[in-house]
């Protein structure tokens, strides 16, 4: 092949028509070779999926009292309302994805076992001998803890769970799109 | 410095066992060489170690054995890529079926494919019978291989009708409430065979799912046998041609 290549750009005339020919086919094999390797690789790439959009209505804002925490399991979204306003936390492990779960409980067996707990950055909150009890998520994969503000303090998360934007859609009701992630210092007033 | 040089020395022994152990015999510039390469390995013993030019005259089998089994191979690849989208159930058939042909990038292209050759093999598994029949080749001692042959017909024949539901279509609903309407039709046995084949009185999620069952795995499976069997034999009874 090679010797025939250099032939045929040093003097086509050197090459016979037979091995002019069989250069052209294993050419034009090689170059079929390759679209049909294209083509079953790009096949597998899917066009349209049809997993669950990303953007989803709530209740209306006035369902969630104040201090309240609502997880909505299907949509793996949690809707928090604190007196400064609404936040929605992307319910996803930030170890390896896993769906954490909410308990009212999460730091007292530390405590209580001799661990120290960090304080929340965000709200300062932290778990004592005295008052060893917060509310919070744990992963039932590898045991990433995170306080109730999606802050991790156990386990191997490497960060807080993702905030999501919320807002208020046009016929009253919360719009929260799980696409659009947002600052950690992010509220909603209504 | 030495040192250096003895773990170099030992990679290239190293590299040379490995490279020979898949390349055993070297190239194969001697007739002896060529012939224990073909004998040894497992990819080139179907093939003859010496071949008569008589033998494979194309003007006598057509091709028409070696052209149902690229066919075969042909089919076996693009399925394999129509599984990746096709869910067998009744509420996606249909759907993933028109995905393939309209949303999917080369997904006409591979269901095109597995459909045209599907009607070809059919088409390629009759003549090549009929070449057989013709030249007389069923005869002994290659009898026991016209009977593998006519088993091979009839799984082909099966792999159609069982591939013939999976769009899940009018046509294809109808056709098989036909043909296994055909099966019920036989002696004692009939109602049973059709409530066996489709799972049920009507044509529905568990005929869908048994049909593709067998059209997938079954169906090759058996068929790939066979034709294990049958180039086997080809192999041992010798090519009827030029005789």
């Amino acid at each position: 092949m090679a010797a025939d290549f250099r032939r045929l750009i040093q003097d086509s005339r050197e090459m016979t028509r037979r091995s002019f020919l069989a250069m052209a086919g294993w050419l034009g094999f090689t170059a079929a070779s390759l679209i049909a390797l294209y083509q079953s690789v790009r096949m597998l790439y899917p066009n349209a999926t049809y997993e669950d959009p990303p953007a989803f209505k709530a209740d209306a804002p006035g369902a969630y009292a104040v201090g309240s925490t609502t997880v909505i399991i299907d949509k793996r979204v949690v809707i928090n309302h604190d007196p400064n306003g609404f936040y929605a936390i992307s319910l996803i492990c930030t170890h390896l994805g896993c769906t954490p779960r909410y308990f009212q409980d999460v730091t007292s067996d530390l405590v209580l076992a001799g661990s120290s707990i960090s304080k929340d950055p965000d709200t300062g909150q932290q778990a004592t001998k005295a008052d060893p009890a917060l509310p919070g998520f744990k992963c039932p994969c590898h045991g990433s803890r995170y306080f109730r503000d999606a802050v991790n303090f156990f386990g191997p998360a490497p960060r807080p769970m993702d905030r999501v934007h919320i807002e208020v859609a046009r016929d009253g009701r919360l719009f929260i799109d799980r696409s659009v992630i947002v600052d950690r210092t992010f509220r909603l007033k209504v | 410095m030495r040192v250096i040089r003895a773990a170099i020395d030992e990679m290239y022994t190293v590299i040379g066992q490995m490279v020979g152990s898949v390349f055993r015999h070297g190239l194969p510039l001697t007739d002896k060489i060529a012939a224990r390469t073909a004998l040894t390995n497992f990819v080139l013993h179907i093939h003859p170690v010496r071949v008569r030019r008589s033998w494979i005259r194309m003007s006598y089998t057509l091709c028409l054995g070696g052209l149902s089994f690229f066919l075969f191979i042909v089919l076996t690849v693009t399925g394999l890529y129509l599984m990746f989208y096709y869910v067998p159930s009744t509420n996606h058939a249909y759907q993933d079926m028109r995905d393939l042909q309209f949303v999917v990038t080369f997904g006409g292209l591979i269901r095109n494919m597995h459909r045209w050759a599907a009607h070809a093999m059919v088409i390629t598994v009759w003549l090549h019978m009929a070449r057989v029949f013709l030249t007389g080749a069923y005869k002994k001692p290659r009898e026991f291989n016209w009977g593998v042959g006519t088993l091979l017909l009839l799984i082909t024949l099966l792999l159609s009708f069982t591939g013939y539901l999976l769009p899940w279509d009018q046509l294809s609903i109808w056709a098989v409430t036909v043909g296994t309407n055909m099966a019920k039709y036989a002696p004692i046995a009939g109602p049973y065979t059709r409530y066996l084949l489709i799972g049920g009185r009507v044509v529905g999620d568990n005929a869908l799912l048994r049909f593709y069952v067998l059209h997938v795995v079954g169906l090759p499976l058996v068929g790939f046998l066979l034709m294990v069997v049958h180039f086997w034999r080809v192999r041992k009874d010798g090519f009827s041609g030029g005789l």
